[in-house]
């Protein structure tokens, strides 16, 4: 016990190596949530009146809601109205120059906003709170038509295309935070691949929080159009401050026939200290239409951080013959929550989907998978294969599994397995008699435990993605 | 196999049971379920442990047609350490019915030893019927072993193909498939109950 007791010192020493601030002049919008705020935003950001009708809609649906209290989470009573809405480093003299602290900030968290040919792999759009910094490679992308901007340009540039494809698979009533953040939504990437585009490098979106009491609500869209290929890589952090600090985002994507999209998030949010102060509230809506047909969804999802988390990549699959893959890992420890899982809705003739979902909790902290495989009655020939697992490290975790099943059709195959187990004695001996430290052990098992998932990761992720799960980890297992 | 004991529910019924097993007990239930043509059916078990090495085994079949609606919810509390219990649950589902499975396995802190196994399998006949499945686990302890599965299809093309080129015709091949996926419950049960829950299969056809 004594040497737990150790274990348990270090862990509460381990360091969050994102959680610094950056000192930078900034403006801000009062707090609270009102007309006046949503309007304010809107003027803002110069956009046109359909937008903000629809800014307005979503508000005064969000007024009538209630926060969803389904989930297997403790979260504590949210001000809505003592959050401040808006925040964004204050503009430099130049338009197309950034501020040199913001450039050193998103370099020291290892994300170039120089387009540099070492990396020259994958274009990144910034968000910094409330904006969009940078968005890099646009030249080179726009040779070959695709549009990738921060979202409020697009709503100026390309208005035509963001109102056809808008809340066409989140609508603002769909669920509390999204008529939240279809009501103060600030920035985020937006993204259109032509007619048979294979773009030719990964588009990443990386969202960090830095000032204290704001909000962060972006919105992503993301559509392939017919015969296009993508892949989409997501990152984000915040600094370590004892108070929490609300994310709602919503990220759609629209799938036209033959078309690919690969979704991948790494999310490292601040996860609260040892004792479960602070810590970033993640409240996301994701979901994916395969409109066409043979349309492909690929959700990739590596959790880590957050204080709580509360996350359904979905996949709607309306297109005959599509299909659609989800990979999670979701790790938690200290006083973490985390209920996520995914939704697949089968609609489509010969839709198949696959979901592999691999849950580990440590410390006192709480993971729940929950998922839908819904088939309705008109989807013959529907495949499901869904697996999630859970590992347990120590006794004051809790691992939890909630899956619903729902099938309306006799030509579907569906199957569902879960386990829950821990590291065993046995695993970790033979580690260790083999001069592997006991950490170490833990982390390789882990590694191999998780590795269905995080092969299937672009390569910068999958190294980033294996770092976070050991430094997560760390000294969890006495 | 002493303390086993067959539930039989037929036409409209509303049932609830509550079972505590004892230390070192073991107990066995196996639901029977045959709603008819229109029947309701909706049976609700919660089992709980008083002391450690209980052991509890349920099972179950439902045989759904017509408009009937069948339902089961089985709770089973492992309030204390080095339990085990299992569940297996299968359901045949035709015509307009509708079946509902919820299955929930709780295991509190410290309940340490625990076994415990859940499993529904569902047999689609048509395109008119519908079928849920809920089979959660909420495990609060680590040194455990607990797990679940769920599926769902319809009778195989190829194991019907197979019979079919042997000279068995389609409606007893489709029989025999069902019999097979309805056995596991139904074996060594008395016969009176065996009987009457291959006639209701046959009804299904």
């Amino acid at each position: 016990m004594a040497e737990k007791a150790d274990i348990l010192e270090t862990l509460t020493t381990k360091e969050y190596s994102e959680g610094f601030t950056t000192d930078i002049e900034q403006e801000f919008f009062p707090k609270g949530l009102n007309d006046d705020i949503v309007r304010a935003l809107s003027a803002k950001k110069g956009e046109p009146e359909w937008m903000l009708e629809f800014r307005l809609d979503a508000l005064h649906r969000w007024q009538k809601m209630k926060m969803p209290e389904w989930g297997h989470l403790e979260i504590p009573p949210i001000d809505f109205q003592d959050i401040i809405y808006f925040a964004a480093p204050k503009p430099p003299k130049k338009r197309e120059e950034v501020d040199p602290e913001l450039l050193r900030t998103f370099d020291k968290l290892g994300i170039p906003l120089e387009e540099r040919d070492a990396l020259s792999g994958v274009a990144v759009d910034a968000v910094f709170d409330s904006v969009s910094v940078k968005t890099t490679f646009r030249k080179t992308l726009q040779e070959k038509g695709i549009i990738f901007c921060p979202f409020s340009e697009a709503v100026r540039d390309y208005p035509d295309l963001v109102r056809k494809y808008l809340a066409r698979v989140v609508p603002p009533s769909d669920n509390f935070f999204a008529a939240l953040n279809s009501a103060v939504f600030s920035d985020g990437s937006f993204c259109y691949i032509p007619k048979g585009v294979r773009c030719p490098m990964e588009l990443s979106s990386y969202f960090r929080i830095n000032a204290r009491g704001i909000g962060q609500f972006e919105r992503t869209l993301i559509v392939a159009d017919e015969g296009s290929y993508v892949s989409y890589l997501e990152g984000c952090t915040a600094p370590m401050r004892d108070e929490n600090q609300l994310h709602a985002a919503i990220v759609e994507i629209i799938v036209e026939k033959d078309a690919e999209v690969k979704y991948s998030t790494v999310q490292n949010w601040y996860p609260g200290d040892s004792q479960g102060r602070g810590g970033i509230f993640n409240f996301v809506t994701k979901r994916g239409l395969c409109r066409g047909e043979r349309s492909r969804l690929f959700w990739t999802q590596v959790e880590t951080g957050s204080a709580i988390t509360w996350k359904y990549p979905s996949t709607i699959l309306r297109g005959d013959g599509s299909h659609s893959e989800f990979y999670s890992v979701a790790l938690t420890n200290n006083y973490q929550q985390a209920d996520t899982g995914t939704k697949m809705v089968h609609i489509g003739k010969n839709t198949t989907s696959r979901i592999v979902s691999k849950g580990i909790s440590a410390g006192q902290s709480q993971n729940s998978y929950r998922g839908l495989v819904k088939v309705a009655s008109g989807a013959s020939g529907v495949r499901n294969h869904s697996q999630c697992d859970s590992l347990l490290i120590g006794d004051m975790c809790g691992a939890h599994t909630f899956p619903v099943i729902e099938c309306a059709n006799s030509g579907a195959i569906l199957e569902h397995e879960a386990t829950t187990s821990k590291i065993s004695d046995e695993q970790l001996f033979y580690l260790r008699q083999r001069g592997i430290s006991e950490e170490d052990a833990v982390a390789l098992i882990v590694g191999g435990y998780a590795s269905d998932v995080l092969q299937r990761l672009p390569m910068e992720f999958a190294i980033e993605a294996r770092r976070l799960l050991s430094v997560s980890l760390e000294g969890s297992v006495g | 196999m002493a303390n086993r004991e067959v539930i039989l529910l037929r036409g409209d019924e509303l049932r609830t049971l509550e079972i505590t097993v004892g230390a070192g007990q073991a107990r066995e239930l196996v639901f029977v379920a045959l709603p008819g043509e229109s029947g309701v059916i909706d049976c609700s078990v919660s089992v709980s442990f008083s002391g450690e090495g209980g052991d509890c085994v349920l099972s179950g079949l439902y045989l759904a047609g017509g408009s009937s609606r069948v339902n089961f919810t089985v709770n089973v509390e492992h309030g204390v350490p080095r339990c085990s219990s299992s569940q297996l649950f299968k359901g045949i589902v035709a015509g307009r019915a509708r079946t509902g499975f919820f299955g929930l396995i709780r295991v509190p802190e410290h309940c340490i030893g625990t076994e415990a196994y859940q499993q529904n399998h569902n047999l689609l006949l048509g395109d008119d019927c519908h079928a849920q499945s809920l089979p959660q686990l909420e495990i609060y302890a680590d040194d455990v072993r607990c797990s679940h599965g769920a599926t769902f299809g319809r009778l195989g093309d190829e194991e019907l193909f197979y019979m079919r080129s042997r000279g068995i015709p389609e409606f007893e091949a489709r029989r025999l498939q069902m019999t097979a996926f309805a056995s596991e419950v139904l074996e060594g049960l008395p016969e009176d109950i065996v009987c009457q829950a291959l006639e209701a299969l046959e009804s299904l056809l």
